[in-house]
């Protein structure tokens, strides 16, 4: 017994060993290289990608760096965070799930956790002023940037280190882009992404480089200064093996929280440790963020259950943006908010707006009848949704790409409830007799039905809305409330007629088009040669053109758009193109919320002012603190009923 | 006129003796007779309208729209604003509403909002409405008559396959015996509420509520008939030993005959007496699948549906979690109190103690 297991340990190395060889025998040359790289550095691999591609990869010297740049650091700009704030104590918050990978590229790694890892904690080169949206100094002390030439230079701050010591340099930087374009990550977007945005990074000495785009658009500078850098030391060994080997491994950061593995409890918790040392802890915008010392996630899978734990005082803050938990759940009469335990807190911000509406697929039957898609948006009540279901807090959305300042349309709006023009369209599109049930019928005897789908299930209210009063059109729409992931994959094989959906809006300066609207993307060869209508297309899937929306025209404007580097043209285009999109009807805007509201236990403290014109939500930009001494106190009062002054505000200066 | 075997008789004398099992069928009884006709009580359509010396009964027929009663809107009246409407004319004109004046789909919000109200009879919420103002009463009821027609329809088909493949197990015995039973328990080790999700899943939604209500019962039907097999199969190898099926076999009777004519009533006592058990399973295995979300689909009103409701807003609405609860506990009750003496009556022995 005692000699097995050693004897069988033995064999299965030797097995091993003996496939390893056999593969790097046998194998072809693609194959030769994974099989060394997963076992080997990928040092050799990546100097012979930077060789390869000497247009995109460049090292020069201080001397070649043009002399006449105006190097900035936008110091005129007011700083981030309150310099009240105190560092220590423990945040509480809880995840809907446990994160399925600490690695932020590949499988699996878009998830809310991310924005701890990545998004809202790690650094780049610059960052955009929540207020101003002007770039403050990150990793780069300062930058400059050259339009002509469509590139931006910066000067890292030489004091920047990883989480682990090793300092932050150019390399870091090169290293970035062979990461991102490299297979192994699995992740094509980015692999595209980095290959096609950027012409060029030149390596000037360890503390300066340059970033060249290949379009110059208006956003230029900031396609090149949000750049964050990957630590080359970190992922030194790289194979097929990718996904699996950085699973669970916490990448050095160049940001205040770090994961230790100790804090990792699978399936039940995660916490972020605030890093001691973090080499910008006296920088300005930075000296006053990140304050908490410990920020302790638990997974608390049901929202009802989350909201127990935060009134118990288990959790922080929790959001408080739908209208059932503000008014009912946490009403301001609610006892501890009236003895001021929980504040509430309403903030009016200005982003662009994720388009909450109806998605209609074009390319299914009678859906593809523009009096039946006009039909329908006169006939979806959303000023009703937003009365009843949002309490007349949410605004009505009018195009797709609201919030978008002059991009946006200036007066467009929304085709309003009415039901006499639904039922006149209908009628044209040959619907004009109810049948017994109240529903329309054509001649053909056929129900006008459709099935509306959905991957919200908190909204399923609004649906309810809608259907009530669509029947009243003789519109039925059937209701299919699905789990969001089930529903995702409904809409990206194009299965719907009907989504109710939104995108998630990052803070940019102009819409996107392409992805929703071009032909592209909504068929495999729309239109042929001749721009005829291809009768043969097959819809295509997995991209977000949900409305299969192909029209030549829009085609055309798109080409046109992502060609401009003219900012009124492509303002002129944009306004062009939603008025196209309107005119087509594919989508039904439904509602936007020009605000985010929160409750927070009153240890949590804020700034003045509470946050910044562009945030997102109170927690994006880390400025809050734990005021451990008001916690006790708090606890304390809690203990013997004594109370404080409630507080409920409303910061509206932001307001649209 | 109805003849009963002596011993049918007997046993049904038993029956009525034992009280708290009889008047709870009295009861359930009752409550299927009301059911049956719900939408004469709850509904939100009128009983009667008077118009304009006309009587109309919209109850059971096609929808009336508006226009028909001298509204302005084409779509279906509004009974209760109608009521009102004529009230306020005093032209003659009236209607009769159903006591409970709502259906259970359509969203009643006085407020304005929707939000669930607390019970309140000026509203004729008799038990509030949920977190979408719907009446809680009305969905509690239709909830519980789509639950009570599925349960039977669920029982009956169970019993159909359970009956048919256990007695063949049992009468046949030997090799069929043996690979059927290799068979169910494989099949009864396939895991049920994966097979559910995954079935609802690639159920495209265009397809109408009615057939996914059909798909439902025929998945619980085809992973629930296992259970009954065992019991058929035992009785019928008992009953298959007794000397009255060899006499039977010798006359020369068909293996069908011997089956349906001599073993089936005499074990029909096992048959009844799980009846009522498996319609409580039933309802409960529906109410649980609606509270995971995986049963009936929206907006189909269901008492697991009103439950998760209720727990969801334990705190702030608790009246949507005690109708549910309360409704949910009354009927398993009533149930089994029925199972109970059902079981006690079919029992030759007369003192009998259960545990």
């Amino acid at each position: 017994m005692n000699k097995t297991l050693p004897t069988l340990l033995l064999a299965s190395l030797l097995l091993l060993l003996g496939g390893c060889g056999k593969s790097g025998d046998e194998g072809s040359a693609a194959n030769t290289a994974a099989a060394e790289a997963s076992a080997a550095s990928v040092d050799a691999e990546v100097e012979a990608f930077y060789a390869a591609n000497p247009d995109f990869f460049s090292f020069k010297t201080l001397a070649d760096l043009p002399p006449d740049l105006a190097w900035t650091s936008n110091e005129h700009l007011p700083e981030v965070g309150s310099p009240e704030a105190k560092k220590g104590g423990a945040q509480y918050g809880a995840l809907q799930d446990f994160p399925r990978t600490l690695r932020t590229v590949g499988p699996d790694s878009n998830g809310s956790f991310r924005a701890f890892l990545l998004d809202d904690v790690s650094m780049t080169l610059t960052h955009l002023h929540p207020d101003t949206l002007e770039l403050y100094p990150g990793l780069a002390e300062s930058w400059a940037v050259d339009w002509d030439n469509q590139t931006v230079y910066a000067k890292l701050d030489p004091a920047a280190t990883w989480s682990d010591g090793e300092p932050i340099t150019a390399d870091d930087y090169l290293f970035m882009f062979w990461f991102y374009r490299s297979p192994y990550i699995m992740a094509p977007w980015y692999n595209n992404f980095y290959s096609t945005t950027y012409t060029n990074i030149t390596h000037y000495d360890d503390h300066t480089i340059s970033i060249t785009m290949a379009e110059r658009k208006p956003d230029m500078d900031e396609r090149g200064l949000l750049l964050r850098p990957i630590p080359r030391h970190f992922y030194g060994e790289m194979g097929d093996d990718f996904s699996e080997r950085y699973q669970w491994a916490f990448e050095p950061t160049s940001g205040a929280y770090i994961v230790r593995d100790q804090d990792i409890r699978k399936g039940r918790s995660i916490a972020l440790t605030r890093h001691e040392n973090w080499w910008a802890r006296d920088k300005k915008h930075w000296r006053y963020r990140f304050n908490a010392d410990r920020i302790q996630l638990n997974v608390i899978r049901d929202t009802p259950k989350m909201f127990e734990a935060f009134k118990r005082g288990d959790i922080d803050q929790f959001g408080l943006n739908l209208a059932e938990y503000w008014y009912e759940k946490l009403p301001d009469s609610d006892p501890d908010v009236q003895a001021g335990y929980i504040h509430k807190v309403t903030f009016y911000n200005q982003r662009p707006r994720p388009p909450f509406g109806l998605w209609i697929n074009t390319a299914q039957p009678l859906l593809d009848d523009r009096d039946i898609r006009v039909g329908i948006a006169h006939a979806t009540n959303w000023d009703m949704v937003i009365e009843k279901f949002f309490r007349g807090d949410n605004e009505r959305l009018d195009t797709g790409n609201d919030g978008f300042g002059e991009y946006s349309h200036p007066t467009l709006k929304a085709r309003e409830f009415d039901l006499v023009k639904a039922q006149e369209h209908f009628a044209k599109a040959g619907f004009s007799r109810r049948g017994a049930d109240g529903i329309l019928v054509n001649e053909a005897g056929q129900k006008l039905s459709f099935t509306l789908s959905t991957g919200y299930e908190a909204m399923r209210d609004v649906l309810t809305i809608l259907r009530q009063e669509a029947a009243k059109a003789g519109l039925d729409l059937r209701l299919e409330i699905l789990d969001g992931t089930v529903g995702w994959k409904k809409v990206q094989e194009k299965q719907h007629e009907i989504f109710f959906t939104a995108f998630g809006r990052f803070l940019e300066e102009y819409p996107r088009f392409w992805e929703h609207y071009h032909s592209e993307n909504a068929w495999d060869r729309a239109f042929l040669e001749d721009g005829s209508v291809n009768p043969d297309r097959q819809p295509k899937t997995q991209t977000n053109n949900l409305e299969a929306f192909a029209l030549p025209e829009m085609d055309q404007l798109i080409e046109r758009y992502r060609a401009s580097i003219d900012k009124a043209e492509m303002i002129d285009l944009s306004h062009r193109m939603i008025e196209l999109h309107h005119e087509h009807a594919s989508f039904v805007p439904g509602f936007y919320q020009g605000f985010f509201r929160v409750g927070h236990w009153r240890w949590v403290r804020y700034p003045e002012g509470f946050s910044y014109k562009h945030s997102d939500g109170p927690g994006e930009l880390f400025v809050h603190w734990i005021d451990t001494e008001m916690k006790e106190e708090t606890e304390a009062a809690r203990r013997t009923g004594k109370s404080f002054e409630p507080s409920i505000t409303v910061y509206d200066q932001r307001a649209e | 006129m109805l003849s009963l075997n002596p011993q049918t008789r007997k046993k049904l004398q038993r029956f009525r003796q034992i009280k708290r099992g009889y008047y709870s069928f009295l009861l359930l009884a009752g409550l299927g007779v009301l059911l049956a006709f719900g939408e004469l009580l709850i509904n939100s359509r009128a009983l009667i309208v008077s118009y304009q010396g006309q009587l109309y009964f919209p109850t059971y027929t096609d929808f009336r729209p508006g226009t028909d009663f001298g509204l302005d809107y084409a779509y279906e009246t509004n009974y209760r604003e109608l009521k009102a409407h004529f009230q306020q004319q005093g032209e003659g004109n009236w209607v009769l509403l159903p006591l409970v004046p709502y259906n259970a789909y359509e969203n009643h919000a006085p407020g304005g909002v929707f939000r669930p109200l607390p019970p309140n009879a000026a509203e004729q919420h008799y038990l509030g409405t949920d977190t979408t103002s719907r009446d809680i009463l009305a969905r509690l009821f239709y909830g519980t008559r789509i639950a009570l027609v599925f349960a039977l329809i669920f029982t009956a088909c169970v019993y159909v396959i359970g009956i048919t493949i256990g007695c063949a197990m049992g009468y046949f015995g030997g090799i069929f015996d043996l690979v059927f039973q290799r068979i169910i328990e494989i099949w009864s080790n396939v895991p049920f509420l994966y097979m559910v999700i995954i079935i609802f899943s690639v159920i495209p939604g265009s397809v109408a509520v009615t057939t996914r209500i059909g798909i439902l019962l025929l998945v619980m039907v085809l992973f629930s008939w296992t259970g009954m097999t065992y019991y058929m199969r035992t009785e019928t190898y008992k009953e298959k030993s007794r000397d009255y099926i060899a006499s039977a076999r010798i006359i020369g009777a068909s293996n069908a005959r011997i089956i349906f004519r001599h073993i089936m009533p005499n074990v029909l006592s096992t048959l009844v007496t799980f009846m009522p058990f498996t319609i409580v399973a039933a309802i409960s295995a529906i109410t649980a699948l609606d509270f995971l979300g995986f049963g009936l689909p929206a907006p189909t009103p269901s008492l697991g549906e009103l439950l998760k409701q209720g727990t969801a807003n334990l705190r702030t609405a608790p009246w949507i979690v005690i109708s549910a609860f309360g409704t949910l506990v009354a009927l398993l009750t009533l149930v089994t109190f029925i199972g109970e003496a059902i079981r006690e009556s079919f029992d030759p022995k007369t003192f009998s103690v259960y545990r």
